[in-house]
C-alpha cells in the first residue's frame, strides 16, 4: 500500500510539469499579452513604453524560455507577481522591509470560494441523499417523478436569471436578505456573532443557487446506485432472511450504493477552488472565478498559471484520494477479488 | 475549470438585461415611501456618506502605474495635479496658482499655491513635483504613460514653490499632460520601488479625501482630508462598492443600498420612466461622455483609398438611426473628434446627412455599379464587399448591424466580425490586417491628436493604424503642437477638423451620453450638466442630515 502511494506521488511530478507546459503553451497561443490589454488604446501611451514593459516581463523572449523561467521560479514554490494588479504576489502574502504586508491574490480569493463551495456541497449532499433514496424506493411513482422533475428544473434553470429574480424578491421587494457583496457597510462595528450572521445572510443566496444547480447530478447518482444495488441478489437474500425493510435499505443497500460517490467527491476537490464567474459577478463576491476570468482577459500570465497549477495539483490529489478511499471502502478493490 | 468563453458571458449579459427589464417594468410599485421628503430644499451642510458602485476594482491607487479607469476614478479624489480642467473644460490651476510660458514657448514655470500640505501634515513643495516627474520618466518605472514627460529636457525646482520645465521645442500638449499627472509625496516614496510599493494600497495624497479603508474585492472608503489643498468637501465619506454586474448594481440602487451608479440607456430611457417610485427618489442626469464611436477604413487598401467611396459610405449611413436604435436617443452625432460645446469643436461643421442617392452617385463616379445585376455593386468584376471588425461591445455590435443594413440598401455587401479585445489588438490592429473597424476614440480635452492622425504614426503599435496620410493635416497637427496660445490653436484645430471631415477617413457615428443616477438625498448637483459633467463640483455636493442613511441600517 505504501509503495503504491509513493509510486503514485512520484508520477505526479512529471504529470504536473506536463500539464503546466501544455497550459503555458495554450495560454501563449492566445493573441496578445498584458501590453495589449492595459492602456493599449490610450494615445497618451507609446509603443516604446509598451516594448519596455514587454522586456521587463520577459514577454519578448521565446515562449519556451519564458516557460523555463517560470518553471525555475516554481521549483522554489515562487508563484511570482501579477502583471495587471500592481505586482501583487500571486499566491501568498509578502512583507516588505517596512513591515507592510501585501496579501496574495489567491490567498484572498480562495477562502471565500472554498467557504461557499464547501457549504453548498454540504447542502447538496444533505438534500441529494434523501432525495435519491426516496426516488429509488418509489421508482417511477409520483414521488420519484416529482423529485426528478424538480432536480432537473434546478439543473436547467439559468442560474443568473434565478439569482436575479431571488435578489429582486428577497432584497428589493422585501428587505429579507442583502442583495450583493459579503458584508454590510460598517459591519466591522458589530459584535462577532452579528458579523457572522451578517456574512451568512450575504452567503445564503449564492449557496442556495449553486446548491440547486448541483442537486441533479448527485441525487440521480444516488438514485441509480440505489436501484442497481436493490436489484442485487444479496438484497433479496437479506429480505428473505426477514430483515426489516429499513435495515435492508439503509444498512445493506445504501452503503454500497454510496461507493461511486467517492469518485465524484474526489473529482469535485479541484472544483472546490474554482468559482463561477457568473455567480461571483452577480453577487459581487471576490472569489476565484472572477480572479481567473479577469486574469485571462488581461493576459495576466502569472495569475493564470498560478491558478491552473494549483487546480491541476488538486485534481491529481483528488484522484489519488478517491482511489485510496475507494480501496479503503470496498474490499473488492483492495483485495482484487473478481466478481 | 472556471473559464467561461466571453461570448457566452455576453449572451448571458444580454439575457440578463432583457429579463430584468421585463421584470422591472412589469413589477408594480410596492416600495415603501421615503420617510423624509427629498424634494424640499435643505441648506447646504457638511457630513454624511455617499455610496456608489463601480464595476472593477483598482489594482492600486497610483494612477500612472494602474491602467484601469477605476484606479483613476478613486485616485483623483486623493491626489492633485498641477493643473485641472474647470467646468467648461478650460485649463486652470490646481496645485499651481499660476503658470507662465516663456517667450520662446519652450519653458513653462509653475508657481505653486502657498502652504500646501500632504494629508499627513508634511509640506507639499516643488520638490515633490520634481520627484514625480523623475519617477514617471524613470526607465525602471513600469508605466505606459511616460512619453509626454520624457520630452522635458530639463526639470528644476529653483525654490520650494516654483517648478520649471524646459522642452526641446515648444510643445503645446504639455499643459494638458501636467493636468494628468498626480503629484506623489517624495518623503514617503523616495526609498521605495514604485513598481510594488505598498503605498499604492495605502496612499497619502493632498486632495479632498484620503483613504480610510480598503476591503479587498468589496469596497473602498475615503474620508475627508483635513489638510486638503483645495479646501474642504461637504460630504464626509465616499464609499465605493465593487459590484461587477450592472443588473446587481441597479437592484442595489433600487433597494437604496447605493446612492449612485451610471445607468445604461435601457435603464435610463425604459425602466425609469415606467417606475414613478424610482423617479421619486432617484434623480437621473445626462452628461456628454468622453468618447465617440466611429467606422474607420483601412486607407492602404482598395477601395478605401478613394475618397469618393469613403464619402459615399458616410452618406449612406443614417447616424440618427444608430443613435435612436442603439442608444435609445441618448447620444449626439459629431462632426469632429472634439466634444461639442467646447472651444476645440468647430461649430460650423455638420455631420454628413443621410443621403443614399448621393452615395450611389458617388460610387458610380468611382466606378462601382451593379453590372452583373446580383444586387451588389461591382467594379472590374469584383463585388464591393468587406468585413466590419469590432470588439465585444454591445453598442458597437448593434451599430455594426445597422451600418450593414444601410450599406446593403445601396448595394454594398458587409459582413460583421466580433473578436475579443486582446486578440483584436494583436491580431488585427497591430498587423493592419483589416478592412473596416468599428471602434471608439476619446473626445480629447487636449486638442492635439497627432498620435492618431499624423502620417508618421503608422508603425505597428502606433495609433494611426488606419494609415491616414494628408499633408495638409500633417502640417496643421505639427503647427498645433507648437502653438501655446489658445485662440491661435483653436483656429488651427478648427481647420484640421474641417479637412478631416471632408476627407472622411472615418465615419463619425455618435458620441454617447454618460447617464449617472444619483439618489435625491444628494443635493447641490448641477443640472443640466456643464461640459465637464456633473462631477466637476462634487466637493460642493451635500447630504442634508434628515436624509442621511442610518449607518447600520444601510442594509
Amino acid at each position: 500500500m505504501l509503495k503504491y502511494l509513493i509510486n503514485r506521488l512520484f508520477w505526479m511530478v512529471p504529470l504536473l510539469v506536463g500539464i503546466s507546459l501544455i497550459s503555458f503553451l495554450i495560454m501563449h497561443l492566445a493573441p496578445g499579452d498584458i501590453t495589449a490589454t492595459e492602456a493599449s488604446f490610450n494615445p497618451k501611451t507609446s509603443e516604446e513604453s509598451r516594448q519596455k514593459l514587454r522586456e521587463l516581463y520577459n514577454l519578448d523572449k521565446p515562449v519556451i524560455v519564458q516557460y523555463g523561467l517560470w518553471l525555475k521560479r516554481m521549483s522554489t514554490l515562487d508563484f511570482g507577481h501579477s502583471f495587471a494588479s500592481h505586482q501583487s504576489p500571486v499566491f501568498w502574502q509578502e512583507t516588505d522591509k517596512e513591515g507592510n504586508v501585501t496579501k496574495g491574490m489567491i490567498q484572498e480569493a480562495l477562502p471565500i470560494t472554498l467557504l461557499i463551495n464547501v457549504l453548498s456541497l454540504i447542502l447538496i449532499i444533505g438534500l441529494a441523499l434523501p432525495l435519491g433514496v426516496i426516488s429509488a424506493l418509489t421508482q417511477n411513482k409520483l414521488p420519484d417523478r416529482s423529485i426528478t422533475i424538480f432536480v432537473f428544473i434546478g439543473f436547467a434553470i439559468p442560474s443568473f436569471w434565478l439569482a436575479l429574480m431571488l435578489m429582486y424578491w428577497t432584497g428589493v421587494s422585501h428587505n429579507w436578505l442583502p442583495i450583493s457583496g459579503l458584508h454590510t457597510l460598517g459591519a466591522e462595528k458589530l459584535s462577532a456573532f452579528a458579523q457572522l450572521l451578517d456574512t451568512l445572510k450575504h452567503l445564503t443566496l449564492p449557496i442556495l443557487i449553486s446548491g440547486l444547480t448541483g442537486l441533479a447530478g448527485i441525487s440521480l447518482f444516488v438514485r441509480n446506485g440505489m436501484l442497481d444495488v436493490l436489484h442485487q441478489d444479496y438484497i433479496t437474500t437479506a429480505r428473505a432472511k426477514g430483515l426489516p425493510e429499513n435495515t435492508v435499505v439503509y444498512k445493506h443497500a445504501l452503503r454500497n450504493a454510496l461507493l461511486p460517490l467517492i469518485t465524484i467527491f474526489g473529482l469535485s476537490i479541484p472544483g472546490l477552488i474554482g468559482g463561477s464567474v457568473i455567480a461571483e459577478s452577480i453577487f459581487a463576491i471576490p472569489g476565484m472565478g472572477k480572479l481567473f476570468y479577469d486574469a485571462v482577459l488581461m493576459r495576466d500570465f502569472p495569475v493564470i498559471m498560478g491558478i491552473l497549477t494549483i487546480g491541476s495539483a488538486l485534481t491529481l490529489i483528488g484522484n489519488l484520494l478517491a482511489d485510496l478511499a475507494y480501496a479503503w471502502a470496498d474490499p473488492r478493490v483492495r483485495k482484487g477479488v473478481s466478481q | 475549470m472556471v473559464n467561461q468563453p466571453k461570448s457566452m458571458m455576453k449572451k448571458l449579459n444580454r439575457l440578463i438585461s432583457i429579463s430584468i427589464t421585463i421584470l422591472l417594468i412589469s413589477c408594480g410599485q410596492q416600495k415603501k415611501d421615503p420617510s423624509a421628503n427629498v424634494n424640499q430644499p435643505y441648506p447646504s451642510q457638511s457630513g454624511g456618506a455617499l455610496v456608489d458602485a463601480m464595476s472593477g476594482e483598482p489594482s492600486g491607487l497610483i494612477a500612472m502605474m494602474a491602467g484601469e479607469s477605476s484606479a483613476s476614478a478613486i485616485a483623483s479624489n486623493i491626489f492633485n495635479s498641477l493643473l485641472k480642467y474647470d467646468k467648461n473644460l478650460e485649463l486652470t490651476g490646481e496645485l499651481a496658482q499660476s503658470w507662465d510660458v516663456s517667450s520662446d514657448q519652450k519653458t513653462i514655470t509653475f508657481h505653486l499655491k502657498p502652504n500646501l500640505k500632504w494629508a499627513d501634515g508634511h509640506a507639499l513643495t516643488s520638490d515633490d513635483v520634481l520627484f514625480t516627474w523623475k519617477t514617471v520618466t524613470d526607465d525602471k518605472t513600469r508605466s505606459p504613460y511616460g512619453a509626454d514627460y520624457k520630452l522635458v529636457k530639463k526639470a528644476e525646482a529653483p525654490n520650494s514653490s516654483t517648478f520649471k520645465v524646459t522642452y526641446e521645442a515648444p510643445y503645446a500638449p504639455a499643459l494638458d499632460s501636467w493636468s494628468g499627472l498626480h503629484i506623489l509625496p517624495k518623503h514617503l516614496l523616495q526609498d521605495q520601488d514604485i513598481n510594488n510599493t505598498s503605498f499604492s494600497r495605502n496612499p497619502v495624497g493632498s486632495h479632498y479625501y484620503q483613504l480610510d479603508q480598503w476591503k479587498k474585492g468589496e469596497s473602498i472608503t475615503l474620508k475627508r482630508n483635513p489638510n486638503g489643498t483645495q479646501g474642504q468637501a461637504k460630504i464626509d465619506r465616499l464609499i465605493s462598492r465593487i459590484i461587477p454586474d450592472r443588473a446587481a448594481q441597479f437592484l442595489e440602487l433600487m433597494a437604496d443600498n447605493i446612492d449612485s451608479m451610471s445607468l445604461n440607456s435601457i435603464q435610463y430611457a425604459r425602466i425609469f420612466p415606467a417606475r414613478p417610485d424610482l423617479t421619486a427618489k432617484i434623480a437621473q442626469y445626462k452628461e456628454l461622455g468622453n468618447s465617440y464611436t466611429y467606422l474607420g477604413f483601412n486607407l492602404k487598401r482598395k477601395p478605401f483609398d478613394d475618397v469618393r467611396v469613403r464619402q459615399a459610405i458616410n452618406y449612406a449611413i443614417d447616424k440618427q438611426e444608430i443613435i435612436d436604435g442603439v442608444l435609445l436617443g441618448l447620444g449626439l452625432p459629431v462632426a469632429s473628434p472634439y466634444k461639442p460645446g467646447t472651444r476645440w469643436s468647430n461649430p460650423k461643421l455638420q455631420p454628413y446627412p443621410y443621403d443614399p442617392q448621393k452615395a450611389i452617385a458617388l460610387l458610380k463616379e468611382a466606378g462601382f455599379e451593379d453590372h452583373d445585376h446580383d444586387g451588389i455593386l461591382d467594379k472590374d468584376g469584383k463585388p464591393l464587399s468587406f468585413e466590419i471588425l469590432t470588439n465585444q461591445n454591445k453598442e458597437r455590435e448593434m451599430s455594426a448591424v445597422l451600418v450593414q443594413r444601410r450599406l446593403k440598401e445601396i448595394g454594398i455587401d458587409v459582413k460583421i466580425r466580433v473578436v475579443e479585445w486582446a486578440t483584436f489588438i494583436s491580431r488585427f490592429i497591430k498587423t493592419g490586417d483589416f478592412n473596416v473597424v468599428l471602434l471608439g476614440w476619446g473626445l480629447g480635452l487636449e486638442p492635439d491628436q497627432f498620435n492618431i492622425w499624423h502620417s508618421s504614426q503608422q508603425a505597428p503599435g502606433q495609433f494611426n493604424f488606419i494609415g491616414y496620410h494628408n499633408t495638409h493635416v500633417d502640417q496643421l497637427l505639427e503647427a498645433g503642437r507648437l502653438e501655446l496660445n489658445p485662440d491661435k490653436r483653436m483656429k488651427i484645430y478648427h481647420e484640421f477638423a474641417e479637412v478631416l471631415l471632408a476627407d472622411s477617413p472615418v465615419v463619425y457615428l455618435f458620441a454617447g451620453y454618460g447617464l449617472p443616477a444619483i439618489n435625491k438625498r444628494v443635493n447641490g448637483i448641477d443640472d443640466p450638466a456643464p461640459p465637464a459633467g456633473i462631477g466637476h463640483n462634487s466637493y460642493e455636493w451635500y447630504i442634508p442630515a434628515p436624509l442621511r442613511r442610518n449607518e447600520m441600517s444601510a442594509e
